[in-house]
Protein backbone atom coordinates (compact mmCIF):
# COMPACT_ATOMS: atom_id res chain seq x y z
CA UNK A 1 0.00 0.00 0.00
CA UNK A 2 1.17 3.49 -0.84
CA UNK A 3 2.41 5.33 2.28
CA UNK A 4 -0.01 8.22 1.76
CA UNK A 5 -2.92 5.79 1.44
CA UNK A 6 -1.71 4.08 4.60
CA UNK A 7 -1.64 7.41 6.43
CA UNK A 8 -5.17 8.15 5.18
CA UNK A 9 -6.44 4.85 6.57
CA UNK A 10 -4.62 5.42 9.85
CA UNK A 11 -6.13 8.87 10.07
CA UNK A 12 -9.63 7.38 9.66
CA UNK A 13 -8.92 5.03 12.58
CA UNK A 14 -7.62 7.91 14.72
CA UNK A 15 -10.73 9.99 13.93
CA UNK A 16 -12.96 7.12 14.99
CA UNK A 17 -11.11 6.25 18.19
CA UNK A 18 -10.39 9.83 19.26
CA UNK A 19 -13.88 10.88 18.17
CA UNK A 20 -12.57 14.01 16.47
CA UNK A 21 -13.69 14.70 12.90
CA UNK A 22 -11.37 17.72 12.73
CA UNK A 23 -8.30 15.70 13.63
CA UNK A 24 -5.16 16.49 11.68
CA UNK A 25 -2.31 14.04 11.92
CA UNK A 26 0.90 13.58 9.98
CA UNK A 27 4.01 11.49 10.21
CA UNK A 28 5.48 13.72 12.92
CA UNK A 29 2.38 13.59 15.13
CA UNK A 30 2.86 12.23 18.63
CA UNK A 31 0.70 11.71 21.70
CA UNK A 32 2.07 15.03 22.94
CA UNK A 33 0.57 17.06 20.11
CA UNK A 34 -2.66 15.17 19.40
CA UNK A 35 -5.54 15.96 21.74
CA UNK A 36 -6.96 13.04 23.74
CA UNK A 37 -4.25 10.59 22.63
CA UNK A 38 -3.64 9.15 26.08
CA UNK A 39 -2.61 5.74 27.37
CA UNK A 40 -6.10 4.25 27.14
CA UNK A 41 -6.86 5.57 23.66
CA UNK A 42 -3.41 4.38 22.62
CA UNK A 43 -4.49 0.82 23.46
CA UNK A 44 -7.70 1.32 21.49
CA UNK A 45 -5.73 2.70 18.54
CA UNK A 46 -3.34 -0.25 18.51
CA UNK A 47 -6.18 -2.77 18.73
CA UNK A 48 -8.12 -0.99 15.97
CA UNK A 49 -5.05 -0.88 13.72
CA UNK A 50 -4.26 -4.55 14.34
CA UNK A 51 -7.87 -5.46 13.48
CA UNK A 52 -8.05 -3.21 10.43
CA UNK A 53 -4.86 -4.48 8.80
CA UNK A 54 -5.09 -8.00 10.26
CA UNK A 55 -1.62 -7.71 11.72
CA UNK A 56 -0.12 -8.09 15.18
CA UNK A 57 2.47 -5.89 16.82
CA UNK A 58 4.80 -6.79 19.63
CA UNK A 59 5.00 -4.67 22.74
CA UNK A 60 8.62 -3.96 21.80
CA UNK A 61 7.54 -2.54 18.45
CA UNK A 62 4.94 -0.31 20.04
CA UNK A 63 7.35 1.00 22.62
CA UNK A 64 9.83 1.87 19.88
CA UNK A 65 7.49 4.25 18.05
CA UNK A 66 8.35 7.90 18.50
CA UNK A 67 5.66 9.26 16.18
CA UNK A 68 2.99 8.28 13.66
CA UNK A 69 5.63 7.96 10.93
CA UNK A 70 7.40 5.20 12.85
CA UNK A 71 4.06 3.51 13.36
CA UNK A 72 3.50 3.63 9.57
CA UNK A 73 6.95 2.18 8.92
CA UNK A 74 6.24 -0.66 11.32
CA UNK A 75 2.96 -1.39 9.53
CA UNK A 76 4.68 -1.23 6.13
CA UNK A 77 7.29 -3.68 7.37
CA UNK A 78 4.49 -6.18 7.98
CA UNK A 79 3.75 -6.24 4.27
CA UNK A 80 0.90 -3.75 4.18
CA UNK B 1 -2.32 -15.89 32.99
CA UNK B 2 -2.94 -17.69 29.74
CA UNK B 3 -5.95 -16.81 27.66
CA UNK B 4 -6.41 -18.35 24.25
CA UNK B 5 -8.54 -17.60 21.27
CA UNK B 6 -11.76 -19.56 21.48
CA UNK B 7 -11.73 -19.92 25.28
CA UNK B 8 -15.35 -20.12 26.41
CA UNK B 9 -16.98 -19.06 29.66
CA UNK B 10 -20.48 -19.46 31.00
CA UNK B 11 -22.48 -18.26 33.95
CA UNK B 12 -26.10 -18.27 35.04
CA UNK B 13 -27.70 -15.08 36.30
CA UNK B 14 -31.12 -14.63 37.88
CA UNK B 15 -32.83 -11.30 37.63
CA UNK B 16 -34.08 -11.48 41.18
CA UNK B 17 -36.13 -9.04 43.20
CA UNK B 18 -32.96 -8.12 45.05
CA UNK B 19 -31.18 -7.13 41.84
CA UNK B 20 -34.21 -5.33 40.40
CA UNK B 21 -35.00 -3.40 43.56
CA UNK B 22 -31.35 -2.63 44.17
CA UNK B 23 -30.99 -1.15 40.70
CA UNK B 24 -33.98 1.11 41.25
CA UNK B 25 -32.80 2.18 44.69
CA UNK B 26 -29.35 3.04 43.40
CA UNK B 27 -30.17 4.58 40.01
CA UNK B 28 -33.71 5.91 40.55
CA UNK B 29 -35.02 4.78 37.14
CA UNK B 30 -38.69 4.19 37.95
CA UNK B 31 -39.94 4.55 34.39
CA UNK B 32 -43.36 2.84 34.26
CA UNK B 33 -42.11 0.38 31.68
CA UNK B 34 -40.00 -1.04 34.51
CA UNK B 35 -42.39 -0.55 37.41
CA UNK B 36 -45.98 -0.71 36.15
CA UNK B 37 -47.26 -4.00 34.78
CA UNK B 38 -50.31 -2.53 33.05
CA UNK B 39 -48.27 0.22 31.40
CA UNK B 40 -45.84 -2.38 30.04
CA UNK B 41 -48.67 -4.65 28.84
CA UNK B 42 -50.21 -1.70 27.00
CA UNK B 43 -46.89 -1.28 25.21
CA UNK B 44 -46.95 -4.87 24.04
CA UNK B 45 -44.89 -6.62 26.69
CA UNK B 46 -45.94 -9.58 28.84
CA UNK B 47 -45.28 -7.65 32.03
CA UNK B 48 -43.04 -4.89 33.35
CA UNK B 49 -39.62 -5.31 31.82
CA UNK B 50 -36.29 -5.17 33.55
CA UNK B 51 -33.81 -2.39 32.98
CA UNK B 52 -31.44 -3.43 30.20
CA UNK B 53 -28.53 -1.93 32.04
CA UNK B 54 -28.91 -4.45 34.83
CA UNK B 55 -27.24 -6.80 32.37
CA UNK B 56 -24.24 -4.49 32.35
CA UNK B 57 -23.95 -5.21 36.05
CA UNK B 58 -23.81 -8.92 35.27
CA UNK B 59 -21.11 -8.18 32.71
CA UNK B 60 -19.16 -6.30 35.33
CA UNK B 61 -19.44 -9.29 37.66
CA UNK B 62 -18.28 -11.65 34.91
CA UNK B 63 -15.19 -9.61 34.11
CA UNK B 64 -14.37 -8.75 37.70
CA UNK B 65 -15.10 -12.04 39.40
CA UNK B 66 -15.37 -14.95 36.98
CA UNK B 67 -12.18 -14.78 34.94
CA UNK B 68 -9.14 -16.73 36.12
CA UNK B 69 -7.37 -13.51 37.10
CA UNK B 70 -8.36 -10.42 39.06
CA UNK B 71 -5.84 -8.28 37.17
CA UNK B 72 -8.41 -6.96 34.70
CA UNK B 73 -9.94 -3.68 33.65
CA UNK B 74 -12.71 -3.04 31.13
CA UNK B 75 -11.58 -0.89 28.20
CA UNK B 76 -14.84 -0.83 26.28
CA UNK B 77 -18.06 -2.71 25.86
CA UNK B 78 -21.07 -2.71 23.60
CA UNK B 79 -24.45 -4.27 24.14
CA UNK B 80 -27.47 -4.82 21.93
CA UNK B 81 -30.79 -5.54 23.58
CA UNK B 82 -32.76 -8.07 21.54
CA UNK B 83 -35.64 -9.19 23.75
CA UNK B 84 -37.23 -8.12 26.99
CA UNK B 85 -36.12 -9.56 30.33
CA UNK B 86 -38.70 -10.07 33.07
CA UNK B 87 -38.49 -10.32 36.82
CA UNK B 88 -37.08 -13.68 37.98
CA UNK B 89 -35.87 -14.62 34.50
CA UNK B 90 -32.89 -16.95 34.55
CA UNK B 91 -30.31 -15.91 32.00
CA UNK B 92 -27.64 -18.13 30.53
CA UNK B 93 -24.52 -16.09 29.87
CA UNK B 94 -21.93 -17.28 27.39
CA UNK B 95 -18.72 -15.54 26.40
CA UNK B 96 -15.89 -16.43 24.05
CA UNK B 97 -12.51 -14.87 23.43
CA UNK B 98 -12.39 -13.60 19.86
CA UNK B 99 -9.28 -11.45 19.97
CA UNK B 100 -6.02 -11.38 21.85
CA UNK B 101 -3.78 -8.34 21.51
CA UNK B 102 -0.57 -9.21 23.30
CA UNK B 103 1.11 -5.96 22.31
CA UNK B 104 -1.21 -4.01 24.59
CA UNK B 105 -2.35 -6.84 26.91
CA UNK B 106 -5.93 -6.64 25.66
CA UNK B 107 -8.53 -9.32 25.13
CA UNK B 108 -11.81 -9.10 23.26
CA UNK B 109 -14.86 -11.21 24.10
CA UNK B 110 -18.13 -11.73 22.37
CA UNK B 111 -21.00 -12.60 24.67
CA UNK B 112 -24.70 -13.28 24.81
CA UNK B 113 -27.45 -13.64 27.39
CA UNK B 114 -30.21 -16.16 26.64
CA UNK B 115 -33.43 -16.70 28.53
CA UNK B 116 -35.07 -20.05 29.33
CA UNK B 117 -36.74 -20.05 25.92
CA UNK B 118 -33.25 -19.89 24.35
CA UNK B 119 -33.99 -16.42 23.03
CA UNK B 120 -31.02 -14.09 22.95
CA UNK B 121 -32.02 -11.16 25.11
CA UNK B 122 -28.76 -9.28 24.70
CA UNK B 123 -25.40 -9.68 23.03
CA UNK B 124 -22.28 -7.69 22.39
CA UNK B 125 -18.55 -7.40 22.80
CA UNK B 126 -16.22 -6.42 25.62
CA UNK B 127 -12.59 -5.49 25.47
CA UNK B 128 -10.57 -5.81 28.64
CA UNK B 129 -7.02 -5.07 29.60
CA UNK B 130 -4.82 -7.35 31.69
CA UNK B 131 -3.08 -5.34 34.36
CA UNK B 132 0.60 -5.99 35.02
Amino acid sequence: MDRNELLTQIKTIFIDILDNEELVIGETSTANNVDDWDSLTHIQLVVAIEKHFKIRFTSKEIQSWKNVGEMLTCIKNKGI
Amino acid sequence: MNFELGNKFEECFVLSNEVYNGFIVVFKDKNPLHTNNQFAVNKGFKNKIMHGNILNGFLSYFIGECLPTKDVIIHSQEIQFKNAVYLNDELQFNAEIIGIYDSVNAIEFTYSFKNKEELIVAKGKIQIGLLK
